[in-house]
């Protein structure tokens, strides 16, 4: 049967042979996006994974039953909801009915290549450490006509990001269209949050990490649309609300998934304090405010305290104590109820700034099973509290309850100190900024030196070599840049790197092989992936090549 | 869909669509194939319709083939596009060189340099119709100085011993020579340009 789009439905794969391999649901929620639906529909459909049931969420708006209909494939269904009831319903109504053994996201706008379903499966059919995985897409910058076709002009990997727990309780780098995970992760993570209206994407993978690895397939996959000269995006027009954006990041980062979490340690902060000053409520909003990791408060006051205590911060035990009991005395209370791995012990006037906890929690997991514990530094330096594995804290306490935390620490042969530099968290992200800004002030050789070296320390090699590239070059190290485009291009070529490496051919007089390369790069901008990479032809729209004009 | 920032706009004013087309027109101007570099850079013209490079390109491609009207025209929407296209007028010099216009094209060669000293296309250029027009201080100025920048570039150590030659600077034109030499000893034209000199000096010796 063939669409107008040229896409061959049905059920068997091109050569007639039988399907095979699990089933994966497709989850495709759509808004008012008629114009680009019948592409991202095409390219489910054109999978070389023909097992698919795939999912078209009509979230009010624009009429759609046409244009799915059009396709006339028994594996698309049809979710036609009149009223606009946001994007995490439209996916928890259509996971509710998902039967696949995997479940895939594509919006409405983007595209996958042909084998994006295929590398995905075949990950995680092989990884089964990892329980997702994702794949690199292009961010394709495109000028839209009036009629709203989309003229691209650029694609670029602009992130490679390995898997990194830490990171992703921090901020999200896993883009939800080159994701794939299993549909029993969702049992245990919770479906998505139907009271955010932006990161959606991220509510959910950060939950994710408390259960699994991420596998991260170092493969262009798909491309999602950036316009230059307009934005249809939703989350676009809400990101300028700062009060709702913060509001929702609040409300991913406190949205803790059922236990037990194997991925993830929690953290009980303990708040001691002798009595309940006016100053608390004001600690307790900036704790709440910078505070990623995943942890429990725990407030030992009175009775008659607690019951003065109005908050509406989550994840909050209010631990009732003896009045007349000092703040050690709370504190070992507090600890019984504490459930964490990790213990944060904070006075009452500490004032929390962003990785106030977690630079200390970071040196403690990165630590193994030394027996040290790590100070909460404030920005001035001062002392700010004491993170420690709580085994270690029971043991002090129990030997040493007449002594101060730190000092039963000590007492007990535990080593107190602050973090080191190299024990803190996002050691990579410090480096890529160092970078960025050598790249700024034009000193490139310095930016190349920068990429190199964080490559090789912090991994994510291959975006570093595709920058450090593109630094060498800049800087005129010219043999530099062509001998690590020439890697990057070998292990997975970019419009970018062969782009840099044909330049680096014209320099050195290799016009045919200049040619050669910009061929292919404009061959990749057309809408074909690079046929020396991946052999094979796309079924959504392939325009002649440049090369060829 | 996501939207950039206004600096990314900036970062990506020029696109990879763009480059890659120009690109690929300058290489196929390298290996001689003036129409598949004509179609590159016509395409090019359309997605950087403020930039210089395309035109200079179909200039450079007419140019080769002998277009001479298309060449100037080419160049010269390079030249409005930007009035300091070290390259457009280098161009324009040429167009003016090939039709034995020697006088504008100096003048345009000049312009060129003025505006970008490394041109060695307009140096060279220079030299050819300095040799053309018998006027050689100026050409052997600018030679000077290209050659402080970028000194063991022999090609233009020969055009700058040639042209001491014929200025009657047979010492440095000697001089100038033996450093060629001794960078590329096996360059035939340098070793006869030196006999010439040599035999210069003594027949000025002898006289």
């Amino acid at each position: 049967m063939e669409h107008p789009l040229g896409v061959t439905t049905g059920q068997l794969r091109p050569n007639g042979a039988a399907s095979q391999g699990p089933l994966v649901s497709v989850l495709l929620p759509t808004y008012n996006r008629r114009r680009y639906l019948p592409a991202a529909l095409a390219s489910a459909l054109t999978q070389t994974h023909r097992e698919l049931e795939i999912f078209v969420i009509r979230d009010g708006g624009q009429e759609v039953a046409d244009v799915v209909g059009s396709f006339r494939d028994p594996r698309v269904v049809l979710i036609d909801r009149k009223d606009n009831r946001g994007k995490p319903y439209s996916l928890n109504e259509a996971l509710r009915r998902a039967q696949g053994q995997y479940v895939a996201y594509l919006d409405d706008d983007d595209a996958w290549y042909p084998h994006h379903v295929e590398t995905l499966v075949r990950t995680l059919e092989t990884q089964t450490d990892c329980q997702a995985a994702y794949s690199d897409l292009y961010r394709v910058y495109c000028e839209i006509q009036p009629d709203g076709e989309r003229l691209v002009r650029s694609k670029y990997v602009e992130i490679s990001r390995d898997f990194d727990r830490f990171l992703m309780l921090y901020f999200n780098h896993v883009l939800h269209v080159s994701l794939m995970h299993r549909r029993d992760l969702l049992d245990k993570t919770g479906p998505y949050t139907e009271n955010l209206n932006i990161l959606i994407d991220w509510d959910i993978t950060r939950r994710m990490a408390f259960f699994s690895d991420f596998h991260h397939v170092l493969t262009i996959t798909g491309e999602f649309y950036c316009p230059l000269n307009q934005s249809d995006r939703i989350s676009d027009v809400r990101r300028r609300d700062s009060e709702d954006y913060l509001r929702n990041i609040l409300t991913i980062r406190t949205n803790l998934p059922p236990k037990p979490w194997p991925k993830v340690d929690e953290l009980s902060i303990i708040v001691a304090m002798d009595r309940l000053d006016q100053n608390v409520g004001q600690m307790l909003m900036r704790l709440w405010r910078h505070t990623f990791y995943p942890y429990r408060l725990y407030i030992p006051l009175p009775p008659a305290d607690l019951s003065r205590l109005n908050i509406a911060m989550p994840n909050v035990v209010l631990v009732p104590v003896e009045p007349q009991s000092s703040v050690e005395e709370r504190v070992d209370v507090a600890m019984l109820q504490a459930e964490g791995k990790y213990v944060a012990v904070v006075p009452s006037g500490t004032q929390p700034h962003d990785l106030w906890v977690e630079d200390p929690v970071h040196a403690l997991i990165q630590n193994g099973t030394n027996r040290e514990a790590f100070l909460i530094v404030g920005k001035d330096g001062t002392r700010g509290g004491i993170v420690v594995r709580r085994s270690d804290l029971l043991r002090a306490r129990r030997a040493f309850t007449h002594l101060s935390v730190e000092a039963s620490l000590t007492a007990s042969g535990i080593r107190v100190r602050p973090p080191r530099e190299e024990e803190l968290p996002f050691q990579f992200d410090e480096a890529l900024r160092y970078g960025k800004l050598a790249e700024t002030d034009g000193d490139w050789d310095a930016a190349a030196r920068m990429f190199e070296r964080t490559g090789q320390r912090y991994r994510n090699e291959l975006w570093m070599k595709t920058m450090a590239a593109r630094a060498h070059f800049e800087a005129g190290n010219r043999e530099r840049a062509g001998r690590l485009s020439r890697e990057v291009n070998r292990v997975r070529p970019t419009i970018d790197t062969l782009l840099l490496e044909a330049k680096v051919c014209r320099w050195e007089r290799d016009f045919p092989g200049a040619i050669r390369l910009l061929n292919r790069a404009a061959q990749g901008l057309a809408g074909c992936m690079d046929p020396e990479a991946h052999r094979w032809e796309t079924g959504v729209r392939c325009e002649q090549t440049l090369g060829g004009v | 869909m996501d939207i950039m920032n206004t600096n990314e706009i900036e970062k990506y004013k020029l696109t990879q669509h763009y480059e890659v087309l120009r690109e690929l027109g300058d290489c196929y101007t390298s290996v001689g194939d003036y129409g598949q570099a004509q179609r590159c850079y016509e395409k090019a013209a359309l997605l950087g319709p403020d930039e210089p490079g395309p035109y200079v390109g179909l200039g450079v491609a007419a140019l080769q083939t002998g277009k001479l009207d298309d060449a100037e025209i080419a160049f010269r929407v390079a030249c409005r596009l930007d009035a300091k296209c070290a390259k457009a007028h280098a161009g324009l010099a040429m167009v003016a060189q090939q039709r034995r216009d020697y006088p504008r094209s100096f003048d345009l060669y000049m312009k060129s340099l003025e505006l970008d000293s490394d041109n060695i296309t307009a140096l060279l250029g220079l030299f050819q119709v300095s040799c053309e027009m018998g006027s050689f201080a100026k050409v052997i100025y600018y030679l000077q100085v290209y050659l402080d920048m970028h000194p063991g570039d022999v090609s233009v150590m020969f055009a700058l011993s040639a042209l001491y030659l014929k200025d009657g600077q047979t010492e440095q034109a000697r001089d100038m020579l033996r450093n060629l030499l001794a960078l590329e000893p096996g360059n035939q034209d340098a070793v006869n340009l030196l006999e010439e000199v040599e035999h210069t000096m003594a027949g000025v010796g002898q006289a």
